[in-house]
């Protein structure tokens, strides 16, 4: 098993109601299903929001693999202005 | 006392002009067509006519005066740099003497400035704060794009709007308010939305273009153009206490449809979502301040990545794209 650090932006702040959190992954998890977890967590309240993912401040596909300790951060765009 | 260069020209049979500079800064600038004359710091005290002192920036000159109560004096606003300028022909720019200073941005980089054109889409909460900045900035011309009336609800984050203007054209209001901070800038105005269909002709010729729109459609429309003419896009957006600041498409830099592919969906106005009144400003700055750095040339700048900004915890993230 890993953990990774989730940083939560905007949208997926306010659905999950944390800026931060600590996932449990098993090993070879990629950052699609650690997005589908999220969206689970956020009970519906995330599914019409589109998210890009970064991890470790660099933006990367779905596809990634993902490591121990890996910083990930959804990003939904935002409208306003 | 503070003096422009175009003061001085009017008034300089009037006024004694003494030059403080060490040799080599008058080497480097030396005050052309006026009739000055070298003094120590110390003699000055000792000198009553009306008289105007020159160092380089200015800078130095309005401490002096400060500090040893002189009367009877002025200094002269952006010193033998300003004035060097000025006697070349060139418009006075001594007003942004402070900006001028800086060895980043100097008087070239001021030139550029002010033969600058840029467009902003939106003036709403980030084009409000956007254009005001660039204008007392001195940006040369100013391209404002928008069909919205003022609204009651869009006071408390659009500065150059007050409640008698509800109902009124933003880009009649924008334009009235503006060009008051800077009577010499050329400021035009389209009271229309973007769409694919006038984008090119809108935006055509802008040396920057300036997204603060709110709905992503626009800014695909605007994402687009900006590829198409190669002209830089400064995005900014906002939801709640979080606001976004990108530069895309500089030299086949990512772009908004690199950012969010395809359709995006989810995005929520600040009319749905809520914001707090000074979020746009802080974020409009930003797009106004990498505007800036596009136009001098000044790195780094936000190209290729994006800057996220919590108003809440205060906290900036920058990620690569």
């Amino acid at each position: 098993m890993m953990k990774v650090n989730v940083k939560c932006f905007s949208q997926v702040q306010y659905a999950l109601g944390q800026t931060e959190l600590l996932v449990e992954l098993e090993n070879g998890s990629k950052a699609s299903d650690l997005e589908k977890l999220i969206r689970i967590r956020a009970k519906g309240k995330l599914d019409d929001v589109s998210l890009r993912v970064a991890i470790n401040k660099n933006y990367v596909n779905e596809d990634t693999e993902l490591k121990d300790s890996d910083e990930v951060a959804f990003i939904p765009p935002v409208q306003g202005g | 006392m503070i003096i422009t260069p175009k003061e001085l020209n009017d008034q300089k049979d009037d006024l004694l002009i003494i030059d403080i500079r060490p040799s080599d800064q008058r080497t480097e600038f030396p005050l052309v067509e006026l009739n000055s004359f070298v003094c120590g710091n110390e003699e000055l005290t000792d000198i009553k006519e009306k008289k105007v002192l020159v160092c380089q920036y200015g800078i130095v000159t309005e401490g002096l005066i400060i500090e040893n109560d002189l009367q009877n004096t002025f200094s002269l606003l952006g010193g033998a740099v300003a004035w060097n300028d000025f006697s070349d022909g060139y418009r006075d720019l001594s007003q942004w003497s402070r900006q001028t200073v800086l060895p980043e941005v100097g008087i070239d980089g001021q030139k550029k400035i002010s033969k600058a054109k840029v467009t902003i889409v939106g003036m709403g909460g980030l084009g409000c704060p956007a254009a005001q900045s660039l204008l007392i900035s001195g940006i040369g011309s100013l391209h404002l794009i928008d069909k919205d009336t003022v609204s009651l609800s869009n006071l408390h984050r659009q500065p150059l709007f007050t409640p008698k203007d509800i109902d009124c054209k933003k880009v009649d209001v924008a334009k009235k308010r503006l060009s008051v901070l800077n009577p010499n800038a050329n400021i035009d105005i389209t009271d229309m939305f973007l769409n694919n269909k006038n984008a090119k002709e809108l935006v055509y010729g802008s040396d920057v273009i300036i997204d603060a729109t709110d709905n992503i459609e626009s800014r695909q429309v605007i994402d687009q153009i900006s590829k198409k003419l190669d002209i830089p896009m400064v995005y900014g957006g906002l939801y709640r206490f979080e606001g976004q600041v990108s530069v895309f498409n500089v030299n086949g830099s990512p772009g908004y449809i690199e950012l969010f592919p395809d359709t995006p969906s989810g995005g929520i106005t600040c009319e749905d979502s809520g914001v707090l009144g000074m979020l746009p400003g802080i974020i409009g700055n930003i797009q106004a301040l990498e505007t800036l750095k596009l136009i001098i040339g000044i790195d780094p700048t936000l190209v290729g990545k994006i800057l996220i900004y919590d108003a809440m915890n205060h906290k900036m993230r920058t990620i690569q794209l």
